[in-house]
């Protein structure tokens, strides 16, 4: 019996043959088919248990002829199930599928069409294109709604076949469906076929593209999704289509699903690359700002997939949230990806206004628990100091505060962001060098200890005692790890070109040096001190004035997405590749890629940053493999990304090169835009994007999640900087 | 867009049931499952596992997939998703599907699933097709097709009557309807009822950032209109407000005519059947009218979004020393009119914290007062208190619990605690979460509702009450 409440039983894993039997036993005498509906719960319940009960396929199909819709049910689960396994067999139950597609009850006709379509025989499928068809002009809606699906699943099983039995053409003709679920499910059964490396492509003229948003009004949520996210296969050809389209989009903000949410904003955001009208696109900007708080009142895995997306938004549109900064401030029991992804939100938004508020929040994080966090929360405040010129004096007090709290890990992370800050406003701060001095000893991790060592070093002629510091620090100048130990040979040689007097850094550079030729294993190492001993050894002045050149001053400001990267990776705004920051198609199974298209609509800027897509979804042989645990990569090999990519990965000295040789040519064209806010906003000229034109995530590298990323980087050029600030 | 399919898994991480995963190997939901339990194990606390993890492909073959998983209640859902996928359309889903259960199964757990294993992969097989695309969702609709385990169902399959599924017998009642007849996708055509009503709850959500001198960092009120609809027909509802101005930010269920808020901001809609989400809102205090889009891009920060006065003050003192510490603690509630109710205030010591010494007490002030209101009677919590306190050793937090805290009055609470640690680590902050009953922050008033019907001549009973919820992160 079936009584309710005593199903758990049905788990117990029963032996085949004692089902068998069952079910025979079933046959000869069975009021109401009570016996057998319990002998195939038993059943089912086995399958969900992932036991293997494929042996009873002959005995279960008897069932089929039973006139019972629970029965029904359960035997096509079987089927389901096992029916690909059994080539020899299925054909036994082909004239049943044939008689229930002819069924008076819509639910079997569909339920029949829909059983078959997951059984990829080609006895099954030759049986089902026939009824598919006639499935598709059903006159019941639910029929036509479940076909339109099951396309889908016969282009997979046999594309070619599908295209020749004209299957995609009736499905071209359900988007113009009266019922709008059955709109909803042809366009998603393009998509996925769409999607496909082998399928046809599926675009949307601006005609389709209208019908399918008269039916958005009446589709389920996931019908909408699958709408707005077709609405990125329409190109606009000219302004007024992309502008049109967006204005009868924009109320689905207000839909009550954060998936929907989510993709209305990505088809904003494609459909302002075709866009030309100024205050149009600064009142969508304004109308996405809402909606994307609205998320962050959800659950903590809502947050964090809206956060991650509003990092990339932000990036492209900077006036969205642009106040709303306060929003993003950590609570102390949001979970650390939560809290993480906050804050680098908080960077972003900061700027001379709010640059208070967002400092006052970042001490308080300072004094956390959590570790990684308070190190992060440091950290932010010396790339606030390096982003905000007027905050750097409050900023530098609230990192000598934190010194004061002889705290391990957050003296460490202070003491490298404040090299950083020496070098973006050198002599400035220098007077706070003492106070680091004081906290030498507490320094034990390498790249605290190794910045530590560059500030004794470049700052030797103002540290009185430097040589001495030097001198301690090179005690286990042998066993510190390969960073600390070039850091210490640059240290000294400057130290000499400093003191070359003092007999004192001459023994200790002679020292250093030696050990660095003589017992370094590391070849890195011993290069560089031979060229150091070669440099001092024939002409000490000259060598003096290379270690001892001026430094271009630093920003954060490359650690901006590349802007063509940006446009690619906002097609992809609500999907994995959001939340990694990253194509999909580099890292996800079947994952198409997606480019802007050209047209004449699109706008200059976006158009001269455009990207073709990477031929990365081409059938390869070599698998596409991605370090680390996750996509987030910790980047010590920037080139294990890129080489997916690109053919050939510029290293990361390339990189940096690049970007020092275009400090030099600097556009005076950018005055201009000193009284055009929005064309510096939305379409600053590109980057002239030289070797490394190949991969256009070369310098994306890390620029988020990982702390390399926030290293700051040689100024690219200042005039982005000036722009940067002008956004605001 | 393709989600695989759903596991569930119990408080041990082992799976109690999935879906189909025909398109996948069976490989494939396994990895998933270690995925997650692997990160689980790693993690420090569990909450703080992030909520898409990358499960990364076992052979050459296949390229890595991502992992979508809820924690609900003792059960882990896991949405594995493959392909271009919206990770929001996942949780939505998963969302959605916990919804529906709930509705089948009252209660989601791992007795409950298991009880009704047959409905639950039925409700995989409408829910979830096995391309990852997400089917019927709607309950309505989702009745007509996988039979709710009801109380008439149990009796009927105790007596061993089985009328409901028999195919020539159709569909019962519905089979001249028809499933999936309706012209509207939430509501199914032929309801009845005897009594019709109609309820609705107002329920707002204060939440906010408070530091050490007072002063409100962010703050917002986040509300929800939420409907019980028990309508006959196909009943035409339009609910009007005297101060929509208060509301912003509106996300509103897809019954409601979008066209018709905007111009109107009239709510006129045809509800689903039973309970539902309205619509959510943000309440905005300053209700002037907003600038055009040019003067915004212009003006320099805003204040914070609201300016909702606080419910309570916190005075807090709290001294660090080697090994411990003492604090000292203030609650004084703001309200004149409304009590505060259930008020929890989370105090987070750090790790290694013990050794509490705590007393808590009544102090001055409300004393003798009445609730305004009305509604609750004073005097079952004297001068004494009902306030308690605990101790949570393994999360480290100390816990003040208040079961109502009557207006203006003032309560406190102090003590000492040591550390293993020599310094002590608390965190700098005190969670209180409280609520308050019959009362919304906004006043969100309900001008009219109106329920028209063309065929039937019905007059609803109609409800409307509010009440409301904070949650105040004060730092000291």
């Amino acid at each position: 019996m079936s009584q309710p409440g005593q199903d758990a039983k049905f788990f117990q894993r029963g032996k085949i043959e004692e089902f068998r039997a069952e079910l025979h036993a079933a046959e000869a005498k069975d009021k109401k088919f009570v016996k057998r509906k319990t002998v195939l719960k038993k059943i089912v319940a086995n399958i969900t248990m992932g036991t293997d009960m494929s042996p009873l396929f002959p005995d279960v199909v008897q069932c089929l002829g039973t006139p019972l819709l629970e029965i029904k049910k359960m035997v096509y689960l079987f089927l389901v199930s096992y029916g690909r396994s059994k080539p020899d067999q299925i054909h036994l139950v082909i004239p049943n599928f044939l008689q229930d597609c002819n069924d008076r009850n819509p639910l079997i006709r569909a339920l029949a069409i829909r059983t078959m379509s997951y059984i990829p025989i080609p006895v099954v499928t030759e049986a089902l294109s026939d009824n598919l068809r006639h499935a598709l002009k059903d006159r019941d809606p639910y029929v036509r709604k479940t076909a339109a699906i099951c396309v889908a699943k016969l282009y997979s099983a046999d594309p070619r076949k599908a295209e020749r039995g004209g299957f995609v053409e009736l499905l071209r003709d359900l988007m113009l469906d009266s019922n709008a679920t059955v709109v909803a499910n042809a366009v998603a059964a393009l998509s996925e076929i769409g999607d496909r490396q082998d399928g046809v492509i599926f675009k949307l003229n601006l005609a389709t593209a209208n019908k399918l948003l008269a039916a958005i009004p009446e589709s389920s949520e996931w019908g909408q999704i699958y709408i707005l996210d077709s609405l990125l296969r329409y190109v606009p050809e000219r302004h007024a289509d992309a502008e049109m389209m967006a204005e009868r989009i924009i109320v689905q903000l207000q839909h009550g699903n954060s998936a929907v949410i989510l993709t209305t904003i990505k088809a904003l955001l494609y459909l302002m690359n075709y866009m030309e009208n100024r205050q149009l696109i600064d009142y969508i900007c304004k109308k996405m700002g809402p909606p994307l708080v609205t998320l962050l009142s959800s659950g903590p895995e809502v947050q964090y997939v809206a956060l991650r997306n509003i990092l990339l938004i932000i990036q492209r549109r900077p006036t969205v949230l642009k106040n709303d900064v306060r929003v993003f401030f950590c609570k102390y029991n949001d979970p650390i990806y939560i809290k993480l992804a906050k804050l680098e939100i908080m960077y972003r938004l900061a700027r001379a206004e709010n640059a208070k508020e967002v400092l006052a929040e970042l001490q308080e994080y300072a004094s956390e628990v959590d570790l990684d966090f308070v190190r992060k929360a440091v950290r932010s405040i010396g790339r606030l100091a390096i982003k905000v010129e007027a905050a750097a004096d409050d900023c530098i007090q609230a990192l000598l505060d934190l010194i004061e709290t002889k705290v391990t890990y957050v003296v460490q992370e202070a003491v490298i962001v404040i090299k950083d800050i020496f070098r973006r406003y050198p002599g400035k701060y220098e007077g706070i060098i003492p106070n680091l001095c004081e906290n030498i000893d507490a320094l034990d991790e390498p790249e605290a200890k190794a910045s530590m060592i560059w500030i004794l070093g470049q700052y030797a002629s103002i540290i009185d005692n430097a040589d001495e510091l030097l001198d301690d620090l090179c005690y286990t100048f042998l066993e510190e790890s390969t960073e600390v130990q070039l850091a210490l040979l640059t240290a000294t040689v400057k130290l000499f070109v400093y003191k070359s007097r003092a007999d004192k850094a001459k023994e200790l550079v002679h020292k250093v040096l030696k050990w660095a030729t003589e017992e370094a294993d590391n070849p890195d190492l011993r290069d560089r001190g031979f060229m150091y001993w070669r440099m001092l050894a024939i002409n000490p002045t000259v060598a003096g004035e290379i270690v001892l050149s001026e430094k271009p001053p630093i920003t954060t400001d490359s650690d901006r997405m590349d802007r063509g990267a940006l446009d690619q990776l906002l097609l992809h705004t609500g999907t994995l590749g959001s939340v990694y920051h990253k194509n999909p198609e580099t890292f996800i199974r079947n994952a198409a890629g997606k480019a802007l298209k050209d047209s004449p609509a699109l706008n200059a800027h976006s158009r001269a940053v455009l990207i073709p897509l990477a031929r990365t979804q081409l059938p390869s042989i070599a698998p596409i493999v991605v370090a680390g645990p996750g996509p987030t990569e910790r980047s010590t090999e920037p080139q294990t990304q890129s080489s997916s990519v690109a053919p050939s990965p510029p290293s990361k000295t390339d990189n940096d090169t690049d970007l020092l040789t275009q400090s030099q040519p600097v556009p005076t064209s950018q005055n201009s835009s000193s009284n055009d806010q929005d064309e510096a906003e939305d379409d600053e000229p590109p980057h002239t994007r030289q070797a490394n034109n190949l991969d256009p995530y070369s310098n994306l590298d890390n620029a988020f999640g990982s702390y390399l990323a926030d290293e700051p980087r040689p100024m690219a050029s200042r005039r982005h900087a000036e722009e940067d600030d002008l956004l605001f | 867009m393709a989600l695989d399919g759903i596991i569930i898994l119990d408080n041990n991480g082992r799976p109690i049931i999935q879906s189909g995963f025909r398109s996948t190997t069976t490989a494939y939901p396994l990895l998933h499952i270690d995925a997650v339990n692997d990160a689980l194990q790693k993690a420090e606390r569990s909450a703080d596992v992030d909520p898409v993890i990358y499960v990364a492909s076992y052979n050459a073959a296949n390229v890595s997939s991502a992992c979508c998983h809820v924690r609900v209640g003792d059960l882990r859902f896991l949405c594995p998703v493959s392909g271009d996928v919206d990770p929001l359309l996942a949780f939505a889903f998963l969302q959605t599907f916990i919804d529906i259960l709930r509705e089948y199964l009252g209660t989601v757990s791992a007795a409950t699933l298991r009880d009704n294993f047959d409905i639950v992969y039925q409700l995989f097989e409408e829910t979830l097709d096995t391309g990852g695309h997400p089917l019927t969702t709607y309950s309505n609709a989702l009745r007509d097709i996988v039979i709710p385990p009801s109380l008439l169902n149990k009796l009927l399959s105790v007596t061993g009557t089985n009328f409901n599924s028999t195919i020539n017998s159709g569909f019962g009642a519905g089979a001249a309807i028809g499933p999936f007849s309706s012209p509207l996708p939430w509501r199914k055509t032929g309801v009845r009822y005897n009594n019709n009503e109609i309820y609705f709850d107002i329920v707002e959500q204060f939440k906010a950032i408070v530091n050490k001198n007072g002063t409100v960092l962010s703050s917002n009120v986040h509300g929800k209109i939420e409907a019980n609809a028990k309508l006959s027909g196909t009943p035409d509802c339009s609910l009007n407000f005297t101060n929509p101005q208060v509301l912003e930010d509106c996300a509103l269920h897809p019954c409601v005519r979008l066209l018709r808020w905007n111009r109107d901001k009239i709510l006129s809609f045809v509800p689903p059947d039973g309970r539902f989400t309205l619509m959510d809102y943000t309440y905005s205090s300053n209700s002037l009218p907003s600038p055009s889009p040019a003067q915004q891009s212009l003006s320099s920060v805003t204040p914070s979004r609201t300016n909702v006065a606080l419910p309570f003050t916190i005075k807090a003192i709290v001294e660090l020393e080697d090994s411990g510490g003492s604090f000292d603690v203030t609650l004084t509630s703001r309200y004149s009119t409304h009590a505060l109710e259930n008020v929890v205030a989370d105090m987070h010591l750090g790790q290694g914290a013990g050794g509490i010494r705590c007393s808590v007490s009544r102090g001055s002030g409300g004393g003798g007062f009445i609730n305004a209101g009305g509604s609750r009677n004073m005097d079952t919590f004297g001068a004494s208190s009902g306030a308690s306190w605990s101790f949570d050793a393994q999360r480290a937090v100390l816990r003040w619990e208040i079961p109502i805290v009557p207006p203006s009055s003032s309560w406190s609470m102090h003590g000492s605690f040591s550390t293993t640690n020599r310094i002590p680590r608390p965190s700098h902050a005190i969670r209180v979460h409280f609520d308050i009953s019959s009362h919304t922050y906004s006043a969100l008033k309900v001008g009219q509702l109106k329920v028209m019907n063309a065929k039937e001549n019905y007059k609803p009973f109609k409800g409307i009450r509010g009440r409301s919820s904070g949650e105040v992160e004060w730092r000291w």
